[in-house]
């Protein structure tokens, strides 16, 4: 305003473009931000306290509940968390079916950044493309587990089951058609001159400040940092295949656009090389304390059956311990702190969330910018509120 | 007293005392089934099996008592295949029961299938199947569901002095039965010892699940023992009682009372309302009433025939403060120390 008085005004919970149910109190001079105060916990559930009162396998469900754009990889960091902390190792064949719903989770991820990234800016087409994808996959996860945004599909041990052939015939046709859906989206935006104006020198954060923040993922490698854990500290077999970690240059949003959209070929590429490398055997480890024997034994061996009503109703027991491990989630380092006290319940599981490190960074990147750039800059950053308030 | 190592501690305890004493008088477990802190060592399961240094067998800690110097050894590889053999032979004859068992999900048997890892029975028998029968009309017994640990018929024998049950057949044909039904008081003292759902009551049969329960422990009122028991809640209504092994006076015995009268609580016969008897025929009435006739008839009767002419009678179901206001009540308000109780119930 002109006699310099600040306006502060109040963005969300409600706000399409805020990505969820986040608040942010704005503090304008003029357009200018001046002060961003952001507020979370709309969608607290209180998921680590409720884990604490659940078995091991039944909390799986709850962190689909995270970061629900890319369900699997949340199932993933959990069930290699718990894993390590047992100290067992799943067949290889359940670690490459990991990384492939792993891989299409992250593309779903990102199936939704761009859609709602580019609508909030105002290109509208990309959204109805991207859905188009983003429908695909949802039909195969259907297959695999029977639902959709939630699949659940992972257990502690291994998985719910495995693959059917339709899911595999689907994937190839997917494995297929998205590169030329992947141009598709590039044409709609990456050389657009209003895309280019709008993200372009948004947002910059450098790689030192990035890092000093705690940013990760695809937030922190816009800035050139090339941080992937898949690389950094390999997990469910991601050092058998070959990809690469996209780095952007300036930090921009315009760059960390790149780098997910190149992301979207990489997993794309790892996809296709776990699907041509699938290993025969078993999805579940062979292991009478932590995995349900086979329906067929229970109805006829006594021992199955014990072993099979113990786990249900029980569920597996986890040494004393604790544990910190992290995957690259769609978002960034989702990390896993479990604490296991020798009884069927985690004595504590702490989250650590990407989403909620990257709105610390919302004030750091906003400051200085008009307000309409504000709604760019949630965008690039792709959070998730279920995964920030948990 | 005799000192010895147990997994490389050093125990000192009297001479007389089992290696399983020994050992879990240092906090050293040996996985149990048949052994019951109540009974005398029975020895039938052999899961306590121990190495002892210069043994060439192992040797059951439950009746082995200690030596001086001797080197124990609780667990090897040899001994967990020793143990998971014996689980394997007992399950071999065991029925599919577990989801409709009543014992399911507090059953030791499941519990050590369950901790030795047990997936697979490599052992095959052929089927006996036989009918459950009842071992008195409030206890049913399961022979399929036994697994022959003689803890019942020890409790019987020791616990109790009565012997009522004992052991018939041979081989896959032994089975629990009931030497005198006459002698049989229907106490219990076998259920609540029975580690598996071989003996269940038959009262609360498939009424509840053991997660699903909530546990109150409480006082017995049927005599003036107080016996501590726990009653089975779920939905607001009792499905059992049952009582923890060395809590209270009983430390885990009751009697066919105490485990078995629970059913009048949730009657529906229960008065809820005062009688009154008019006309031969008994009619609802309100509490205001009731007292005011109860008051007046009394009074009539203190009034024609002095207050020597009433007495009270009490129950030992009333707590003591419900017994000493009935007492002050009869001196005080009646004026008569004519005051008794039944005693037991």
């Amino acid at each position: 305003m002109a006699d310099g008085k600040i306006l502060t005004i109040n963005m969300g919970p409600h706000h399409p473009a805020t990505h969820g149910v986040l608040r942010l109190v704005l503090e304008l001079d003029g357009e200018t931000i001046v002060k961003v105060t952001p507020h979370i916990g709309h969608l607290h559930r209180g998921i680590e306290k409720l884990a604490e009162n659940m078995n091991y396998q039944q909390v799986i469900p709850l962190t689909d509940r995270f970061d629900y754009t890319a369900a699997s990889l949340n199932n993933l960091g959990y069930c290699t968390a718990v894993e390590k902390l047992l100290g067992i190792e799943v067949p290889k064949r359940a670690q490459y079916i990991r990384v492939i719903m792993s891989e299409l989770a992250r593309i779903m991820g990102h199936h939704l950044w761009i859609g709602s990234h580019a609508l909030d800016i105002g290109a509208m087409t990309v959204v109805f493309y991207a859905f188009r994808d983003r429908e695909m996959i949802m039909n195969m996860v259907e297959e695999v587990s029977g639902y959709r945004l939630t699949p659940s599909y992972m257990r502690v041990g291994g998985l719910a089951r495995d693959i059917t052939p339709e899911f595999i015939k689907c994937l190839r046709e997917f494995i297929k058609w998205f590169p030329t859906a992947v141009a598709g989206y590039n044409t709609l935006l990456t050389d657009n001159i209003i895309w280019r104006k709008r993200t372009m020198d948004i947002g910059v954060i450098s790689a030192e400040e990035a890092v000093n923040y705690g940013l990760t993922g695809p937030s922190l490698r816009g800035s050139g940092v090339p941080y992937d854990l898949r690389k950094v500290k390999p997990y469910s077999s991601y050092d058998d295949f070959d990809f690469k970690v996209p780095v952007g240059a300036k930090g921009d949003v315009y760059d960390r656009y790149l780098v997910r959209m190149e992301e979207f070929i990489q997993s794309l590429n790892i996809i296709e090389q776990a699907l041509e490398n699938l290993p025969e055997g078993p999805v579940n480890v062979d292991n009478p304390l932590i995995f349900n024997p086979q329906i067929d034994d229970v109805q006829k061996d006594i021992s199955a059956l014990i072993r099979r009503f113990k786990i249900q109703c029980q569920g597996p027991v986890i040494p004393e311990g604790e544990i910190y491990h992290a995957v690259e989630g769609s978002k960034g380092e989702l990390g896993f702190y479990l604490v296991g006290d020798g009884s069927e319940s985690p004595y504590r599981m702490k989250v650590r969330s990407p989403c909620f490190i990257l709105v610390s960074a919302l004030e750091k990147l906003m400051l200085g910018h008009m307000i309409a750039d504000a709604i760019a800059i949630i965008g690039s950053i792709d959070i998730v509120l279920g995964e920030i308030d948990r | 007293m005799v000192t010895l190592t147990i997994d490389g501690k050093e125990v000192t305890v009297p001479q007389g005392t089992t290696i399983l004493e020994a050992a879990r008088s240092v906090d050293i477990r040996i996985p149990t089934l048949c052994y019951h802190d109540r009974l005398n060592p029975i020895g039938s399961c052999r899961m306590c099996v121990v190495e002892i240094e210069g043994y060439t067998h192992p040797m059951a800690a439950c009746t082995t008592p200690v030596d001086d110097g001797i080197e124990v050894v609780t667990s090897s590889e040899r001994l967990t295949r020793i143990r998971q053999d014996s689980l394997k032979l007992i399950l071999v004859n065991h029925p599919l029961d577990c989801p409709v068992c009543d014992k399911g999900g507090e059953c030791l048997l499941q519990d050590l299938t369950f901790e030795f890892g047990i997936d697979q029975l490599e052992y095959q028998a052929a089927k006996v199947e036989r009918d459950s029968q009842y071992a008195s009309p409030l206890i049913r017994y399961w022979p399929d569901r036994c697994i022959m640990c003689l803890r019942c018929v020890t409790a019987c024998q020791e616990i109790k002095g009565i012997g009522a049950i004992s052991i018939a057949g041979d081989g896959y044909g032994a089975q629990v039965v009931t030497v005198d039904a006459d002698k049989c008081q229907s106490c219990g003292e076998c259920l609540q010892v029975c580690p598996t759902g071989a003996l269940t009551e038959d009262l609360s049969r498939y009424k509840g699940r053991t997660w699903l329960i909530e546990r109150v422990p409480t006082t017995c009122t049927y005599c003036g023992c107080g016996c501590q028991l726990e009653l089975n809640v779920q939905n607001d209504r009792i499905i059992a009682v049952t009582t923890k092994d060395g809590v209270g006076i009983n430390k885990g015995s009751l009697c066919v009372k105490g485990r078995f009268g629970y059913e009048f609580v949730n009657s529906d016969e229960r008065l809820t309302k005062p009688l009154i008897k008019r006309d031969g025929k008994f009619e609802e009435a309100s509490w205001d009433e009731a007292l005011d006739l109860v008051a007046e008839k009394f009074s009539a009767i203190k009034g024609e025939y002095g207050p020597g002419a009433i007495g009270g009678l009490t129950s030992a179901r009333c707590t003591n403060e419900e017994n000493y206001l009935f007492q002050k009540f009869m001196r005080a308000a009646i004026g008569t120390n004519n005051v008794d109780h039944c005693a037991r119930l």
